[in-house]
């Protein structure tokens, strides 16, 4: 069942995560990969607030947190890093916004709800 | 000029369709599907663990960085299917691989005051995962 449920729901999260970062990306026309950087830090607060409220045990919680793991993406932050060329400045900024920005957002979340 | 007249016709009957049968985020869905039941079978990989090293969420991020460095190179040496990129590289290997489990991990190493750990976490995964992603991409070149 959980199978399931997690599955169903990170099917949902990618698909979301085709659009929104899609569209995010489309509007802001360079090729930094800020589509990927917003899915990623709302992603992370949303699992921080997931995980801060606690009740891991209820299927909705298993669902978000499925959700979440397929709204996410850290293969795609790798692959778009190297295409900006691993030394460069902006391959180091993406790097380094995603995750100074993933650990804040996720504390962030968890603060909110604890 | 009639668009729907004879001539017409013919090129829309005969001519390729350029758009795919199918919208291309059904591609996504289902490639996500097989992406995160995947990860659902390494583990629940539910965050908190109270100072538990997350293994099973670093096992998912650096296969999934390496095969979708792979697969991108394939995708550069040969004609795939419309929608390929789609299933694989979104649905799959991107609903594989999650970023949220690993920021909230790092946030609960560091309250846990586990610094060293949550060092080795983000280090191991930040530059394996660079690592194994470009060596997925050279070995997809290497090997046909």
């Amino acid at each position: 069942m959980n199978l399931v449920v997690l599955s169903v729901a990170g099917s949902i999260g990618a698909v979301c995560r085709y659009f929104v970062s899609g569209s995010v990306q489309t509007r802001h026309r360079s090729d930094f990969p800020i589509g990927t950087l917003m899915v990623n830090l709302a992603g992370s607060f949303g699992l921080g607030l997931v995980v801060g409220y606690g009740a891991l045990e209820s299927t909705l919680t298993l669902a978000l947190i499925g959700f979440l793991g397929g709204f996410t993406t850290f293969s795609t932050w790798m692959i778009e890093s190297l295409g900006l060329r691993a030394s460069s400045p902006r391959a180091v900024l993406n790097l380094t916004l995603s995750l100074a920005g993933g650990v804040l957002a996720a504390g962030a979340g968890l603060i909110l709800t604890n | 000029m009639d668009g729907f007249g004879p001539r017409r016709l013919s090129t829309v009957v005969t001519s390729p369709r350029r758009s795919p049968r199918r919208p291309v985020w059904v591609a996504v869905a289902m490639g996500g599907l097989v992406g995160s039941a995947a990860r659902a079978a390494v583990g629940l990989m539910i965050p908190g663990g109270d100072g538990v090293f997350p293994f099973e969420v670093l096992l998912v991020n650096l296969l999934g960085s390496f095969l979708l460095g792979w697969y991108i190179s394939r995708r550069e040496q040969a004609v795939s299917g419309p929608g390929s990129t789609q299933f694989w590289a979104i649905g799959v290997f991107g609903s594989f691989t999650t970023f949220s489990a690993f920021s909230v991990d790092v946030v609960e190493l560091l309250r846990s005051e586990m610094v060293g750990e949550a060092t080795l976490y983000v280090g191991s995964s930040l530059f394996g995962g660079l690592g194994v992603a470009l060596f997925g991409r050279r070995l997809g070149m290497v090997l046909r």
